[in-house]
């Protein structure tokens, strides 16, 4: 969402806007209006000879010179002082810094939470303290009209304050390879008592510690949880898993391996990807908190989606078994039974075309069925897009290891 | 009807014949039509490659290619239109072909240093072509080559950063030729104040080239350096600095905007006269405001930087000098309009591009006062509003006096005549299409969408389909355009020495011009430029 009324910022940055953008409409239909009308009288139809020779006049041009003038230092001026607005950050601002990456945002709070959205909270001036730990990245939130450069080895800052609760686009501006468009995250404004109930420390037990920690660093801006692949390898179910490694040679995928490839990720880059993964150090990531995402990683600790979510009972619900069978029969539509591990031949525009059955599959199926249809079956399934993001990723998982 | 007979004039005479009498020519119009063949073939590379940009971001996601292969897209784009397009495009071509005839002299004053600027801009092209098909894939940095992102990109940068240093060497060798042929070379009677205002501006250009651009070579150089042997200039963990490499490269980038649009604006002051019968209105203030374009211009390349995290002071500062660069450019603006007062205007297809020119180069112009304005441009940097904006001064303005250059000037140099019908079908679907591109690209920029998106919010499609609908729109004009054109020059009727009935010296030779110009007897100049008085134009 990129509006939001009466911000403080937004308006000092609006008001230039409508000033300068009122004037320029003003001059562009003066200049317009008055070229086609001297082409239209002028034309050489009605005038094959010129009925004047006047090639100047220091009075018309002594005037629009100086008129000119006289309104862009307006517009300066008027620029200027607005600018001054953006950067005086208020008194009592919550501090919060904001450390930029390729591709994703983390922000840590005075008591040391992380997060990798910005959730403040409504009526208080947030000022974010912006480090980058590779490239230039650009924190721009366009509907509060802010944007500032990270800059490595330079520490850089912006104001805001939310006025209405709600979600905040954050976007980067300035051009960092190829994940650039991806990193994207919001500002979640939250009333003062959310706010508050959002820093008490999280019941254990909610989230696991180590997806906790990956979704504060910002590890699932490149690192998918659901096995669909991107600009760096998924982690999805990782444990015991073969892979080739750029520099040749294979590895299989262990807790002393995960290990190394966060403190030191360059060294054994799995083949086909760049080594473009910043380190994470002690100070980033403690002992404590490695050992944490690797057992989650390596599916030690009970995944979240898991308990809360019953896969099995959302098929019943929605009716899914209806059509597909968990017994390998099949009639109007594909069994569960084996879907991990199946290949399909599918048809996708009039074409068919052989795939084996993974996660970004299955989403698909669900999201919009009738896409990439299995052979065979006819094209009557709904579409599931009703269920929530967690919903879908807790069918996908379960129906991966049927 | 026409028949087809081949070109009289510089293109039989040779003491060379064949191939080695264009590429060991140094006849400042035979270079100049090997500018011209270039440039042209490059600009319509580069529209492709624009159009692919366009097609992909005609719905969210991935629609015809990959994120990387955007990337390199939209570098190659730029690299190729910049420095191989809009740079060279008016002063190398177009310069090379009309100044020395328009100051009445027969070649520049160094012929030889001419052919070695046009053989350093064809080493130049080729070396960033072979950087998109060799090393470790086409350069994704985008044309600005910011660091730290370009020296640690595995892609080919190297090579097209030396590739941009040798068309910088191209150009400054250009420039110091044109500087020295205006000062020199001007015929008898051809005083300061007779000269065209297409030959002030390129004289502006010039100083602006020979000045400037030595500062994009070293910092090219500095990237080089970075890349290869970690040289710690521009990285601040070793007591470098990012945000210098940005000052270095606008400081040469941004006077290379006035470079691009100050040979445009030239080419307009020459159509606007002629096409109303009319003396240029203001001609000493057309005159000084280009060479205050160039001198102001020189001085507010920090204006690309408010959100660098610069300092407040210079965002002070440079906000203050890009305003006052604005002034001039009014003035030139307010001057051509009033050269239409009382005239007797005949809408030629030169004519309309100019018009043109000035509708579109106006609502840059407006669109750049709000980037100048230090708060409007914490919203607009870096967003779609900026792609717009420079389009509309670049190719709505230079791109539209350069096809306003062709349509005036080609009938001189190669004595056909293009049919006007379909040259006028062309205007109008280039001048629609265009609007409706980057009209919509403003529009959706100023919503928030940040440049150089591959993949971008739903909120944003609507206006995004109507560009790439605009783009298309566009590309047949620019199809009409060049075909209307390539048929004229193959096979047009021929005109006689001045087919529009214009005052400058160009206009009183042959078309196509004999090798030596002026045959045997030097020209005498005896009046101004835009004196119209007596002259007649020929029947085509």
């Amino acid at each position: 969402m990129n509006a939001l009324a009466n911000n403080p910022t937004a308006q000092a940055v609006d008001n230039v806007l409508i000033y300068i953008f009122g004037f320029s409409l003003i001059l562009l239909l003066g200049i317009t209006v008055v070229t086609v009308w001297l082409v239209i009288k002028y034309h050489r139809s009605k005038h094959p000879e010129p009925t004047s020779e006047v090639s100047h006049s220091i009075l018309l041009e002594t005037i629009w010179t100086l008129l000119p003038t006289l309104i862009v230092l307006t517009m300066f001026w008027y620029g200027w002082t607005n600018y001054t607005g953006l950067r005086e950050v208020p008194e009592g601002a919550l501090e919060v810094k904001a450390t930029a990456r390729m591709w994703s945002w983390t922000f840590e709070y005075p008591d040391g939470q992380r997060a990798s959205k910005l959730y403040v909270p409504v009526g208080k001036p947030i000022k974010v303290q912006l480090i980058s730990t590779d490239v230039l990245h650009s924190f721009f939130a366009p509907a509060f009209r802010i944007k500032r450069d990270t800059v490595p080895g330079m520490e850089t800052y912006i104001w805001f304050e939310a006025t209405e609760p709600g979600s905040y686009d954050i976007f980067c501006a300035e051009y960092c390879g190829v994940g650039h468009a991806d990193m994207t995250t919001s500002i979640e404004a939250l009333n003062e008592a959310d706010f508050a109930a959002w820093q008490q420390p999280k019941a254990t037990g909610g989230e696991a510690r180590g997806l906790a920690v990956m979704n504060e660093l910002g590890c699932v801006g490149c690192h998918s949880l659901d096995g669909s692949e991107g600009i760096a390898p998924s982690l999805f179910q990782l444990a015991g898993q073969k892979r080739n490694l750029a520099s040749g040679g294979e590895i299989t995928i262990n807790a002393e391996y995960l290990k190394r490839a966060i403190r030191d990720p360059n060294a054994e880059v799995v083949a086909g990807y760049d080594p473009m993964m910043p380190a994470y150090d002690e100070n980033t990531m403690n002992d404590a908190d490695l050992q944490a995402v690797v057992d989650y990683l390596l599916g030690k600790v009970q995944k979240p989606v898991a308990p809360k979510i019953d896969a099995r009972a959302l098929l019943e619900n929605n009716g899914c078994i209806g059509c597909h069978s968990n017994d390998g029969s099949e009639s109007i539509a594909p069994t569960f039974k084996g879907l991990g591990s199946r290949q399909v031949t599918i048809i996708r525009d009039n074409e068919e075309k052989t795939i084996k059955v993974d996660a970004a599959y299955l989403r698909q199926a669900l999201l919009n069925p009738n896409k990439e249809l299995v052979k065979g079956f006819p094209a009557i399934m709904p579409s599931a897009d009703y269920l929530s993001d967690e919903e879908i990723d807790a069918l996908v998982q379960y129906l991966l290891q049927q | 009807m026409s028949q087809t007979s081949t070109y009289t004039g510089f293109w039989k005479e040779s003491p060379r014949s064949g191939i080695l009498g264009w590429l060991l020519s140094t006849d400042h119009k035979r270079i100049g039509i090997m500018y011209l063949g270039c440039i042209v073939t490059m600009f319509l590379v580069a529209v492709c490659l624009g159009l692919a940009i366009r097609l992909e971001l005609i719905a969210p996601g991935p629609t015809i290619m990959g994120p990387q292969t955007y990337n390199a897209t939209f570098t190659v784009h730029g690299i190729i239109m910049i420095f191989l397009f809009i740079i060279p495009s008016i002063p190398a071509a177009f310069g090379n072909l009309i100044m020395p005839i328009q100051i009445g002299a027969r070649d520049v004053s160094f012929p030889k240093l001419n052919l070695l600027s046009w053989y350093f801009y064809v080493i130049g092209a080729i070396l960033a072509l072979l950087a998109i098909f060799s090393g470790g894939g086409a350069p994704d940095t985008g044309w600005t080559f910011y660091v730290p992102f370009s020296t640690q990109t595995t892609t080919n940068v190297n090579l097209a950063a030396f590739a941009a240093f040798m068309l910088g060497f191209s150009s400054i060798l250009t420039g110091i030729n044109f500087v020295t042929t205006i000062h020199r070379l001007r015929a008898e009677g051809m005083g300061w104040g007779r000269l065209p205002l297409f030959v002030w501006t390129l004289y502006a250009t010039a100083w602006i080239q020979v000045l400037a651009t030595p500062m994009l070579g070293i910092t090219l150089v500095l990237v080089i350096l970075e890349r290869t042997f970690g040289a710690g200039l521009f990285d601040a963990a070793r007591g470098g600095d990012p945000i210098l490499f940005q000052h270095l490269f606008w400081i040469y980038s941004h006077p290379a905007v006035y470079i691009m649009i100050l040979p445009g604006m030239g080419v307009i002051s020459e159509v606007i006269p002629t096409f109303a019968r009319k003396p240029l209105f203001g001609y000493w203030a057309m005159a000084l405001s280009s060479l205050a374009i160039a001198f102001a211009g020189s001085l507010v390349w920090a204006h690309h930087m408010y959100a660098s995290g610069m300092s407040d002071f210079a965002v002070l500062v440079f906000s203050f000098l890009t305003f006052i660069v604005a002034i001039p450019s009014a003035i030139k603006i307010f001057n051509w309009i009033s050269t239409l007062y009382k005239g007797s205007i005949q809408l030629a297809p030169p004519m309309l591009h100019s018009l043109a020119f000035i509708f579109n180069f106006a609502i840059g112009g407006l669109g750049g006062l709000a980037l100048g304005a230090a708060a409007a441009d914490i919203h607009l940097h870096d967003t779609t509003f900026v792609v717009g904006h420079f389009h509309y001064t670049m190719f709505g303005g230079t791109g539209f006096a350069f096809f306003a250059a062709l349509h005036y000037w080609l009938p001189k140099f190669t004595g056909r005549m293009y049919q006007h019908k379909p040259a006028l079908v062309a205007w109008a679907l280039l001048f629609v299409g265009f609007n409706i591109t980057y009209m919509s690209m403003q529009a959706v920029g100023i919503q928030g969408m940040p440049r150089r998106y591959y993949d971008y919010l739903p909120e944003f499609t609507t206006l995004n389909q109507v560009a790439t609908f605009g783009s298309w729109i566009l590309a047949v004009g620019l199809v009409m355009m060049f075909v209307n054109l390539f048929l004229g020059c193959r096979a047009g009727d021929p005109v006689g020495k001045n087919p529009w009935g214009a005052a400058t010296l160009e206009w009183d030779i042959p078309s196509p011009p004999p090798m030596d110009n002026f045959g045997p007897k030097d020209p005498v100049v005896s009046k101004g430029p835009y004196d119209y008085k007596g002259v007649v134009a020929d029947e085509y």
